[in-house]
């Protein structure tokens, strides 16, 4: 019984769970007649499907070469959104709307309060929790809302199409930062920096560390792709491992030391730009001119209290 | 370290002009891998295999696409519109409050491990009218169309700016968004392994001085505004 429950409640379920969901979504678009890109979405996320559901069992070059299938989808411009726009319902259901989304963070905590109490992973146990949160949720969402399993499952295609491929970046990023950490481009970049920074003044690593994660986010308008470059050639080898600091905060220290660099540069158009034109803004950079002064003192404040709390902590 | 090491650096390079120049993003950081185990002098076969590993390891990252359909459900039986009416329920005497206001509202939906397209879902359509019309009593003219220009582009400006501050601060306070999880997978390829919870604790201190200074700069909008009106 414990083994049942075991493999219900493990990683590789919740993925399998996940790979099911994303076939449905390739389903209902192949059934899509009118989805412009109706064949080269639908295969995409069936890959991504086979992917969640075997990548466990798959031999790697097999779940490599699939990758790789989805990223030239991809980048034939295959993959989009269909057309049907997301209509709103009559019923009107006041506050209890709320239930099923709160539904969601509510089991993925309570999942993994109650792994903590058994003494188990509770990382692990909040991913589990996610999965399990999720399918909750659904049931919820149809009992309150009396909606259709198929109004359910066409609802979430729409947001996972509205997002599109742009959803796997993160995965993709982690995926990068391995590949980084074989091919040795930390040590490179640590290396370099330790010519020109003594490896003994935490203080300068610590801006240096934080000085490249906004200034790499700056240029690529998006902290999640400077996180693995600066984590791997900075944080890691000359903060965390030299100075035996907290590797949970000073990663995600240095995550927000990026969200800084964010604020401030036009690359993050969709938080930055797009506003300044749905607001009618007359000043294309209005946005950014008023989160400036945030920004850099946020951004101080980053390197002061990571440098505190290695050193005195 | 031989001469052609830093060749090695070529992903870096392909990333930041990939991503610059606005090219499709997967298909960047893809080529970069793949030119960076090149380099590297790793067999093809080796970096596809190892690509394909990495990708496998790190379908956490993605595993919120289970949420999307119970999110997708309430959103068509007006989830979005009763949000708009709870953040109308907080409607505050001046801009500034509001904003201060609508920033937790932020905070508070990030930790719940929420995603919320803010700018065109409230933004627009909610916080601006909201702002611009607690601004127009603190200017004392009757209609939100007399606000000055100058006011009218720093409220807007200051809106979208409550939006961000939440948006990027509150998030990393859920453990299942993607920036937290993203860090817990680079961690662990690295060898780091770390509790998911212990990095939203150590998001807490920055998420707190966001706020403070988003209230800070908040308030400052506030005496400005009511400093104008004698102008």
């Amino acid at each position: 019984m414990s083994e049942l429950a075991r493999s219900l409640f493990s990683l590789e379920a919740v993925y399998a769970l996940t790979g099911a969901v994303l076939w449905v979504f390739a389903g209902l678009t192949f059934a899509d007649r009118g989805h412009p890109r109706r064949v080269g979405s639908g295969l995409f996320w069936s890959i991504l499907g086979v992917i969640f559901a075997f990548g466990g069992v798959l031999p790697h070059l097999v779940t490599g070469l699939l990758v790789l299938a989805m990223v030239a989808l991809d980048g034939a411009g295959q993959v989009g959104r269909g057309a049907a726009a997301g209509g709103v319902a009559s019923r009107r259901l006041g506050d209890r709307i709320f239930l099923p989304v709160l539904v969601i963070p509510l089991v993925t905590f309570g999942f993994a309060a109650g792994v903590r109490l058994l003494g188990g992973d509770v990382s692990r146990g909040a991913l589990v929790g996610l999965g399990v949160g999720g399918v909750a949720a659904m049931a919820a969402g149809l009992v309150i809302t009396r909606g259709t399993a198929r109004e359910l499952m066409e609802e979430g295609r729409r947001l996972n199409e509205a997002m599109g491929a742009v959803n796997l970046l993160p995965q993709l990023l982690a995926s990068l930062g391995v590949i980084f950490t074989a091919a040795k481009v930390g040590d490179l970049i640590a290396g370099g920096i330790t010519r020109v920074i003594p490896g003994d003044s935490l203080f300068l690593l610590v801006l240096a560390n934080c000085v490249g994660m906004a200034l790499f986010t700056i240029v690529m308008g998006n902290s999640f792709a400077a996180f693995p470059v600066i984590a791997t050639g900075v944080l890691a080898p000359l903060i965390i491992r030299p100075f035996g600091a907290d590797p949970a905060m000073a990663a995600i220290i240095t995550l927000t030391a990026g969200s800084s660099g964010t604020l401030m540069t036009p690359m993050a158009a969709n938080f930055n730009i797009v506003p300044t034109a749905l607001l009618g803004m007359r000043d294309q950079y209005g946005v950014i001119k008023f989160q400036l002064p945030f920004a850099l003192t946020i951004w101080a404040l980053h390197v002061v209290l990571m440098w505190l709390l290695i050193k005195f902590w | 370290m031989n001469d052609f090491a830093w060749l090695k650096l070529i992903g870096i390079v392909i990333v930041v002009v990939g991503l610059a120049l606005r090219l499709r993003t997967t298909l960047v950081v893809v080529a970069a891998g793949l030119a960076t185990g090149l380099v590297a002098g790793m067999p093809p076969a080796g970096i596809v295999e190892l690509l394909g590993r990495a990708f496998a390891e790190n379908r956490f990252v993605t595993l919120f696409i289970v949420t999307l359909p119970a999110v997708g459900l309430a959103e068509r039986y007006g989830l979005r519109e009763q949000a708009a009416a709870l953040i109308r329920r907080f409607a505050a005497a001046t801009a500034g409050r509001l904003l201060i206001v609508y920033q937790l509202f932020r905070v508070l939906m990030g930790a719940l491990g929420l995603r919320l397209n803010g700018h065109p879902a409230f933004v627009r359509p909610l916080v601006y009218p909201m702002s611009i019309g607690a601004a127009a009593s603190t200017l004392g003219v009757s209609r939100f169309e007399d606000v000055p220009p100058a006011a009218d582009e720093k409220i807007k400006a200051a809106v979208a700016g409550a939006e961000n501050y939440g948006n990027f601060y509150g998030q990393n306070l859920s453990p299942v968004q993607a920036g937290v999880l993203l860090v817990y997978g680079v961690l662990q390829g690295l060898g780091l392994g770390v509790s998911i919870w212990r990095l939203v604790l150590f998001a807490v201190p920055v998420t707190a001085l966001s706020v403070i200074l988003g209230a800070l700069q908040f308030r400052r909008l506030d005496g400005r505004l009511a400093g104008g009106r004698d102008e």
